[in-house]
């Protein structure tokens, strides 16, 4: 269980001024839950997932990972990242065994786990290849591979599947969903697509910009596994329904800020 | 954990293959005039003719023909005393050389980790690129002597700036994003170092040393021409004042050759070493 | 509450926080301090302490050593640039515009590039003598190259579009150049620009040492020869002003003349 109590990150702008990218969270992310987090751009999304992953310190308030306080990166959490963050010259094996290696496992055993992941995200045979011989969808899938390989309990993604084609992240969707029903460990995924929101999460986070506010938290009652057919989810009327409320509140938002268009990442 | 999820097919790599080239339907010989290195024999030609009649119908002295010049180029590579002027220069160079990327490599990663040092070290390295490093050849012979140190010295300080200033950048344009994610796996200092900004640095490291051999080799003729007129820079002060312009041009056509031949090599180990940054092996 | 409100901090911080021109200059004082003591403890007549070389540089100047010298260089300098730079924007566009130019040209021009430049000084000493000629000759050397291969790789790279959309209105080859070309190019030029202005500085320096017959390089080769070491310094000193004024120079130029590049592209370049 993750416990969020009270954060806040406020940072200087370039121009002096304070900027309040979090401020007052309180979330409660539940065991073997796949909690979604969207929201404009700028609402502080992924200072708190950062935050949460311990690579970013914030001003007040605390977070607990079932009751310890969060000091840095740990070992039950690992990270997909959002532009991949693969190494460029490391084989795919070595980039999936990278979490591994930094955990001192030895190469021989780091290298079976690393196979077996690989062939997890459907990348068999791709082994020996290097980042920039590989499609985004396929980097990412290395990215995942990477996260799963040292079995975190914690698993936090970053817009993950931002940077991706359309079709490219259709289906890395259903393949993230047929891990997960596999192996349900706790999920924190941030984007700001609403269509991936509710399909992927037990509960959507929406958050506000200025100051990084939670504005709503709505459950998501579709039900599970939803890995197999994805197409007749979309055509649900429990769907269309989360997914128009959210859309309302997004509206309203942007309307807030005076601003117009749809929702820049 | 042991997902047992059937493995799928990744999509396609290639999202966009580089459209074909339009046929080229001109017959063979007429390809073969057009290419790339007709036109470079052609460059060729037309420099080697010009100087010919340059060298035969007002060159003077000193001037001597590109035919002179290439006779004496053979005259020259089966001379001791060419051997063993270029064996003295070379060991300046190898040893300035050496020292300057012994010194320079850990210094540039050390300046492009901590940013004080980093700002404080600014001005000077931006001083130290644009000045010309030949007028402290005085103090160098009045401190060291027209001897061997003099020389390594000079030829260290030419190489150690670009190997200095590459290896700091190569360090700082280490995406953070990989730092971070290095962080989030829990890597140490030194794994970081080992696993992240050593690998991540690599080509720009590789094109310090490149960029620094030549300049080193720039230090090495600079300081027998200008100061200490031994080796092969006192060769060519030796075959000037004796008038003797064929073996004058010779020597420095052997001086360039060894300074491609040598460039070209860093070059290639560069790719062999960093292949990953083909691509971004520009502005070299 | 945050670090930036945090009472005092550390010198680390205030390092970081100081603006470029700011940490040159705190850098520049500490150097100078050093060297003073440096200087004055090591006792050595080849690295006196700086207010000695600021003495011989003040007199210099007064005997009027500095000032006509550095006449005479900059005069090679602005020759020899002029040459390099119209020598480098002509064959540098026919380079990037037309493949015939460019494979007849670019091995060389990328060897000379690479070449030590210095070594060519005898052969235009044994061309155009011991005079003013050689010295040019040496600062085309340093200098011309760097801007052949920079401007053109900027013609070669304008975008495409662009000069689709040149053509599309109509534009000939010679408007094409002038109106969309070049100045589409032009940022990238101004960087071969600078970088040949830094090479022109110590091509100046490096011909008239070696043909000493003016300039600034001429009198440090002598007061070198004199054990003169607060000259050499001293000299020195000018001669690291003019190269950084001529570069400063440059970038001035090239901010009036592209003003139009978004300024966060042109710091990441």
């Amino acid at each position: 269980m993750i416990e969020i109590r009270g954060l806040s990150k406020a940072y200087r702008g370039q121009d002096g001024s304070q900027v309040q990218a979090l401020a007052d969270v309180d979330l409660t992310v539940r065991d073997n839950e796949f909690l979604t987090v969207l929201g404009p751009s700028g609402c502080g999304k992924t200072t708190m997932l950062k935050m949460i992953a311990g690579l970013i310190p914030w001003d007040e308030g605390s977070i607990a990972i079932d009751g310890v306080e969060v000091d840095g990166p740990g070992p039950e959490r690992a990270m997909v990242f959002q532009n991949f963050a693969l190494l460029p010259w490391a084989t795919v094996l070595d980039n999936v065994a990278f979490g591994l290696e930094m955990r001192g496992v030895g190469k021989a055993e780091r290298h079976e786990r690393a196979r077996e992941l690989v062939t997890t995200v459907g990348l068999a045979g791709f082994e020996t290849k290097r980042p920039g011989e590989l499609s985004g969808g396929m980097q990412q899938r290395v990215g995942l591979a990477r996260a799963l390989a040292v079995q975190p309990k914690v698993l936090l993604m970053d817009e993950p599947f931002g940077a991706v084609d359309e079709q490219t992240r259709r289906l890395l969707q259903e393949e993230l969903l047929a891990i997960w029903e596999h192996n349900r460990v706790t999920v924190v995924f941030i984007t700001h697509s609403m269509e991936e929101a509710v399909l992927l999460g037990d509960r959507v986070v929406l958050m506000s910009a200025r100051p990084g506010q939670i504005s709503e938290i709505v459950d998501v009652p579709l039900e599970r596994p939803r890995s197999s057919d994805v197409g007749g989810l979309e055509r649900s009327s429990e769907y269309s329904e989360i997914t128009a409320h959210l859309w309302e509140r997004l509206r309203e938002m942007h309307a807030e800020h005076g601003r117009v268009g749809g929702i820049a990442s | 954990m042991t997902a047992t999820v059937p493995a799928r097919t990744p999509e396609r790599t290639s999202e966009s293959p580089v459209p074909p080239r339009r046929r080229d339907r001109r017959p063979a010989w007429v390809r073969a005039l057009d290419s790339t290195t007709a036109y470079q024999l052609l460059g060729f030609a037309l420099f080697a003719v010009a100087w010919q009649l340059y060298g035969t119908y007002w060159g003077g002295l000193l001037v001597p023909t590109f035919t002179e010049t290439v006779l004496a180029v053979g005259d020259l590579v089966v001379d001791p005393e060419f051997w063993s002027a270029f064996a003295v220069s070379n060991q300046a160079l190898v040893l300035g050389f050496l020292a300057a990327v012994v010194l320079g490599v850990p210094l540039g990663l050390l300046l492009g980790r901590f940013p004080v040092a980093e700002r404080l070290s600014n001005v000077y390295l931006n001083i130290l690129l644009v000045t010309p490093m030949a007028a402290i050849i005085p103090l160098l012979v009045m401190s060291v002597g027209f001897g061997l140190a003099s020389r390594v010295i000079l030829v260290t300080i030419f190489a150690i700036v670009m190997v200095v200033v590459n290896v700091r950048s190569g360090v700082r344009q280490v995406d953070p994003a990989l730092l971070q994610m290095a962080r989030s796996f829990g890597a140490s200092e030194r794994q970081t170092w080992m696993r992240v900004l050593i690998p991540g640095a690599l080509p720009s490291i590789m094109t310090g040393i490149r960029l620094g051999l030549g300049r080193a080799v720039t230090g090495m003729v600079i300081v027998e021409l200008l100061m200490v007129s031994v080796a092969l820079g006192g060769l060519i002060l030796n075959y000037r004042s004796r008038f003797d312009g064929a073996h004058l041009y010779a020597t420095i056509v052997l001086i360039l050759i060894e300074a491609l031949v040598l460039i070209g090599a860093a070059r290639w180990l560069e790719s062999r070493l960093a292949p990953w940054a083909v691509n971004q092996r520009k502005n070299g | 509450m945050s670090a930036a409100l945090a009472p005092s901090p550390s010198l680390r911080t205030r390092v970081e926080r100081l603006s470029g021109a700011q940490a040159s200059a705190l850098s520049l004082a500490i150097g100078a301090v050093l060297w003073e003591i440096v200087g004055r403890v090591a006792q050595v007549p080849f690295f006196p302490p700086l207010s000695e070389v600021l003495v011989r540089l003040g007199d210099m100047v007064v005997t009027g050593q500095i000032v006509g010298n550095l006449a005479e260089s900059l005069g090679n300098l602005v020759i020899g640039f002029g040459v390099s730079l119209t020598i480098g924007l002509v064959l540098g566009t026919a380079m990037g515009r037309y493949r015939r130019v460019n494979a007849m040209f670019g091995i060389y021009v990328y060897a000379l590039l690479t070449a030590p430049s210095l070594v060519f000084a005898p052969i235009f000493f044994s061309i155009l003598g011991s005079g003013r000629g050689s010295i040019v000759g040496v600062v085309v050397m340093y200098s011309t190259f760097i801007m052949i291969i920079t401007t053109a790789s900027a013609v070669e790279n304008v975008s495409p579009g662009l000069v689709e959309m040149g053509r599309s209105y109509g534009a000939g080859e010679w408007r094409l150049l002038t109106r969309v070309i070049l100045p589409a190019a032009a940022p990238s030029i101004f960087t071969g620009i600078r970088l040949g202005v830094g090479r022109a500085v110590t091509g100046m320096i490096n011909g008239e040492m070696f043909i000493a017959v003016v300039g600034l390089g001429r009198i440090v080769t002598q007061a070198g020869k004199r054990f003169d070491g607060a000259g050499v310094l001293a000299i020195l000193l000018v001669i690291i002003v003019v190269a950084v004024a001529a570069v400063a120079l440059t970038q001035l130029v090239d901010r009036r003349i592209t003003s139009w590049v978004p300024q966060t592209s042109k710091d990441a370049a």
